[in-house]
Order: C-alpha cells, then structure tokens, then sequence
C-alpha cells in the first residue's frame, strides 16, 4: 500500500519496475499498423495511375495523387512512433493487484485486483506465432478494464497466466 | 392448487396449463382471424348455400380455390380440424416437456420438443428475482418468473406460472439464495397446515377473514387487485409513495427535447412540403408519441420500493406489473440525475448497473435499471439508505475535490461543481451544472480502476479517472480533474478496492 500512496503513476520517469514486452512485438505493431496504410496508399496510387492515362479527367488524378501521400505520410508517423508505442506498453505485479498501461498520445494506466479476474485469454495472431509470441487478455466483469498484455513470449505468457490463475485464486471475490 | 406445482416426487414441475394460449395464443387468434377475414365469403356462400339447398350458389365460380374448396368440402374440413389438432397437440406437448425445478443449490430448466433445451443456474448466483404479470395473464391468474443470473441473457424465464405459485417460489429462491434452507420453509408449511384445496397463506387476511371459501374468482379479484401482496417476508409499506401527478409532470418534462426536436422537423416540413404531406408525418408520430409516454407513465404507476428479508423489493406497473427483489449486494453501480427542467420541482431519478442487465433497451431495459423513477430529494436519501446501508451520511456535501480553474476549459458550467470524493465504502463522482449527476460506486463492487489523459488533458495537466464495473447505463467516470489529484484518487480508490476485498 506505501508504494500505492507515494509515486506518482503518471510520469515514466518514475523508478522502473515495469515489466515490458518482448522488442520483437514491434515488428507484430509495425506490420499490424502500417500494413493497412501501406494497402490504402498503394490502392489510391493505383487509381491515380489509372486515372491520368483518361483525358476527360483533369483534377480527380491529383487529388487521388494527394490523397495517397497522405496516406503515405501517415504511414511514415505511424512507423515512426511505433518503438515509443511498443515500450510504452507495460505491466507490474504488485501485492494485491495488476497495473497495466500503455500509449503516448492517449495514455491509459489501469489497476485490476487479481481478485476481480473472471478468466485470462491467451491468443496468438499469425504474425506474432511466427515470431514466438502471445498475447495476454485479463477479463473482469467490466467490459471497460480492457488490459491486453501484447508481445509476451510464449513461454513466459504461459508462466504469467497461471501465476496469475494462482493469484485470483487465492484472492477469489466473487463478482 | 400449489401441490401440483411444487411437490412433485422428482423435484420436477410444470408451468401454467394455460401457458401454450398465453404463448401462442395471440398469434392462433390473428392466424384464425386472418384466415377467415379471407374466407369470409366462401363460407358464408358454402354455409348459406348449404341451408338453402345450393339455391345462391354459383354452379361455376371464378376462383380456383373456391371450385375446389366446393368439389371437396369434406377433405376442406378434414384438414383444418388436422390441423387445429396438430396445433393443439404440438402446444400440449410443449408444455408437457417444459419443466422446470428448484434444488437447494440449483434452479434447472428443461424444455423444447424437438430440440431440447436444458438450463442451469446456481442459486448463489441469482441476480434478482422478478414476477411479471401481462395484462392477459394475470386476468387467468398466470405470473411469469424471471429469475436474473449473473452475464448477459442468462436468465431463466418461467411462462406462464400460477400466480400463488409465482410468489412462492420467488421467496424461496430470494430465502435460498440467501443460504436460507429451503427445507425450513417447507416443514414451516407443514406446520401450518396448508391444504392445497384453497390454502393459499399468502392471501389478504380479509379473504379468510370473510368466512366463505373463497371461489376461483375471488381469488382472481383478489389477485388482481393486491398483486403485491406476494409473500409474507414482506415488510409492507413501501418507503417512497408516487403520486400520478409527479410522475405524469416529470415524464412530460422529461419528453420536452424529444418533443422540441419532433416540432423542429414538423416546421421544416410545413415550411418545405405541402399540408397533405405534412398531416401524413404528424398522424404516425403523434400517435406514436402518445403510446411512448402511456408506457412510461403506466409502467412506473404504481410504483413501490421496500426493504425485505430477501433483499430490495421493486414493484412497477398499472396493468401489467412486474415485482423485483435484489438481493441484497447485486448492486454495482448508482447514479443519481435531475434532468434540467425538473430542477424547479427539485426531482431526482435513480438508476443503477446490475450484472444480469440485459442488453435490450426501451421498456424492458428500464425496469431492470430504473429504481426510482421520479422523486424528491428525501425519497432520494431513503432510497439510497435503503441500498447503501449504514449511517446516514451527507452524499451531497462533504469535502469533494473538485476540478481546478484551468478544468473550466473542459467543464464551461460545472468546474466548480464537478468533483469525487471517497467514502468509507464507495466512491462519490458529482458532476454538471446544468444536468446535475451523481455517481456512486460501492467500494466492494469496483472492478478496476482507470487513469486516462489525452494531448489536450495533458497540456492543460487534467487528468480522467473511471472507476469500472458491470456493463450498464451508469458509467462512472470523472474528467477534468487536476493531475496530481487524480493520481492520488486512481492509488487511493484501488487501494479502497482492495481492503474492501478482503
């Protein structure tokens, strides 16, 4: 409880005992993120090419044309922040309960109860799979707790869940 | 009348025998009504023409189905009676496999004739426990059972049930659910003497009183006109007397904007459209408009809210009524709001977030969330006594922590207003100004709790803090709070959490 009362949970720069995930999950963010950009761009391009061979069309190519680099400009943002996304992803086991927070933009900290756990979800996408890595989903009965621990390695993603298991078990609350 | 429902050998009963009508009922009539609405003719030429030996009838008629319905009169009728019987026997069946049974730990439901279905609930799980009465149920005496089980849709609805039995049982699963032993209640029966001819404890004193057996429709007068008198557990007397007035006033002034918006699109339309055009819009909604505010005025007459021994007992409704019990600690989330124009009338509303809330909304949702439709800040502070046990306390007052000066950027009106505050055993969000709120959490409830800031928060140093539970129409959370106090709120309210927990 003295560590509840005393750091303030909103800085980074408090002392560091999150856990984080794996660097390899950046590549799942990179991919996950980027690729639709990339698929949006590429298709408006394609448009765009399209458009200009036809004569009658005078303005719609470059809008098309601008359009894409927009979205190619959003793409380059959304890589470029990727790292500082994926390491603003982290957790902490303390006593009694789970902290979990993550984003830079939008930052959201969360503490759950261990008690208040319903059941725990491991999924693996097909990306993170080749890679080695699973994601942790921890459901209460609040729909709105939403914490997904990405990118943990599967074997530690295993350990963490049925230490956790373990946990809520202990503290059992009901609903 | 209640042996055949409750004491069976196995454990297992039956519904209502008059459960297939109330069901299907309705759509047999319309089904019926359709048919010979489109017959008519025929039948009164096939029926006429039979009295008059054939005299009126058209040796050759135009219509294909009525020369052949004339060649084959007999097998005409024959297939209809097949299937009236088919129908008749299919709704037999179904209610003879549809049965349903309480032991100390469960309530089992089975049903369906061809594909079957089983359902199970822990007692110790049950939500809340509701007797429904439609209008034409309950004028045969029929009650409808919902038992409310913790996540979405997972209750058991008992249609049709004898009235007596409706309440009956509804007390046992509330005394079970509490750990209470259903064996007790039933030498407490014995005792008593109940004989199933016309023992029915649970009537008004008065029935007995008048000496006589009381017939069938005795008792269906006195069921029909003391719905409430449902179980002996019952402390009478309900803590908040709704007067029609208040709640005819609150509703209208709660519809204003919905009206304004609907006047807005009718003088648009006057303006642009023609008159004919304009009377084709207005008719539908007018009519439409009428029945809204009917069914929300008639479902919360009547209302009653009181403490019992199995928890809080909620009644509702005028012609079709419904009787709610929580048991007690099923209650995740409070909000208390006053809508702007029922400030001059100093009214209040109180819904709350239940577990088993269902997803559906209108009508149906209302009556699971809304536990005071309308009333003065003293029916209030009973209610909320009421559900949040303990000392009495100051829920408006006391020493809130409100937003700073820079908040009134997020908050125009109500920055000084808007703040939290923790209690001993809940959490206290009071916001806005114009629509004034409050939000409680009860501690031992709390499933998580949330510290958010985007961009625009963070350049102000604002912070938003939700404390999470049970999906539902509350949503407590609170914007706009300076960062350093939000911080400490987020830590404290988790920590709060979790010695509640313990």
């Amino acid at each position: 409880m003295a560590e509840l009362a005393t750091g303030s949970p909103a800085r980074d720069d408090a002392p560091d005992d999150w856990r984080r995930v794996s660097p390899k999950y950046l590549w799942v963010d990179l991919v996950g993120r980027g690729l639709p950009w990339l698929v949006v761009a590429a298709a408006l391009a394609l448009v765009a090419w399209g458009a200009s061979k036809d004569p009658d069309s005078r303005s719609l190519p470059i809008l098309l044309w601008v359009a894409s680099a927009a979205a190619i400009v959003i793409l380059v943002l959304v890589l470029a922040w990727t790292p500082a996304r994926v390491r603003s992803i982290g957790y902490r086991l303390r006593e009694d309960d789970l902290v979990f927070r993550r984003g830079i933009m939008w930052r959201r900290i969360v503490a759950v109860p261990y008690g208040r756990m319903q059941l725990i979800d491991i999924t693996r996408g097909p990306i993170a799979r080749a890679l080695g890595l699973a994601e942790l989903k921890f459901v209460t009965a609040a729909a709105a707790t939403g914490v997904v621990i990405p990118g943990l390695p599967e074997a530690e993603a295993e350990a963490l869940r049925d230490r956790l298991v373990a946990l809520a078990e202990s503290r059992r609350a009901g609903l | 009348m209640s042996s055949s429902a409750l004491d069976a050998a196995d454990g297992w009963h039956r519904l209502h025998p008059a459960t297939p009508l109330f069901r299907g009922g309705v759509i047999l009539i319309v089904v019926l009504g359709f048919v010979v609405g489109q017959l008519r003719d025929s039948l009164i030429q096939l029926f006429a023409g039979g009295l008059t030996g054939g005299a009126d009838l058209p040796r050759n008629p135009q219509d294909p189905f009525d020369r052949w319905l004339l060649g084959n009169v007999a097998l005409a009728l024959g297939l209809l009676a097949a299937l009236i019987v088919v129908v008749i026997l299919f709704g037999w069946l179904s209610w003879r496999m549809h049965e349903y049974r309480v032991t100390d730990e469960i309530v089992e439901e089975r049903e369906g004739v061809i594909r079957r279905k089983h359902r199970r609930a822990r007692l110790d799980r049950i939500q809340g426990v509701d007797v429904v009465r439609p209008v034409v149920p309950r004028i045969f005496g029929a009650a409808r059972l919902d038992i409310a089980v913790a996540g979405n849709d997972g209750n058991i609805r008992l249609a049709y049930l004898r009235s007596a039995d409706a309440d009956r049982l509804k007390s046992d699963l509330l005394l079970a659910a509490g750990r209470a032993r259903l064996a007790e209640r039933k030498q407490e029966d014995a005792a008593l003497g109940v004989d199933s001819a016309h023992g029915d404890p649970r009537l008004p004193v008065s029935a007995s009183a008048a000496g006589a057996t009381p017939g069938v429709l005795d008792r269906r007068i006195q069921e029909f006109t003391a719905p409430e008198f449902d179980d002996r557990l019952a402390e009478p007397g309900s803590i908040v007397h709704m007067h029609p007035g208040r709640l005819i006033g609150a509703t209208a002034l709660d519809s204003v904007p919905t009206l304004l918006w609907f006047a807005v699109i009718i003088a648009v339309l006057g303006i642009t459209a023609r008159t004919a055009l304009v009377l084709v819009t207005i008719v539908p909604l007018v009519i439409g408009l009428g029945s809204y505010f009917w069914r929300r005025v008639s479902r919360s007459l009547r209302y009653s809210i009181a403490a019992t021994s199995g928890g809080i007992r909620i009644g509702f409704g005028l012609l079709s009524t419904t009787n709610e019990t929580l048991p007690p600690g099923r209650i995740h989330a409070i909000e208390v709001t006053q809508p702007l124009l029922w400030r001059p009338f100093g009214w209040w509303r109180i819904r709350i977030n239940r577990a088993s809330t269902s997803q559906r909304n209108g009508a149906e949702g209302q009556r699971n969330t809304t536990i005071l439709p309308v009333g003065t800040r003293d029916d209030v502070e009973r209610v909320l006594a009421l559900i949040l046990p303990g000392e009495a306390r100051d829920w408006w007052g006391g020493d809130y922590t409100t937003s700073p000066r820079r908040g009134a950027w997020f908050r125009w009106f109500s920055w000084r207003r808007n703040g939290f505050r923790i209690a001993d055993d809940a959490v206290l969000l009071r916001k806005g100004a114009l629509w004034r709120t409050l939000t409680i959490v009860p501690l031992a409830r709390v499933q998580s709790v949330e510290l958010w800031s985007g961009p625009l928060y963070r350049a102000a140093r604002l912070r938003r803090v939700s404390v999470q539970t049970v999906n539902g129409v509350v949503r407590p959370s609170i914007g706009a709070l300076d960062e350093s106090d939000a911080a400490r709120f987020w830590a404290d309210a988790e920590a709060r959490t979790l010695i509640a927990l313990q």
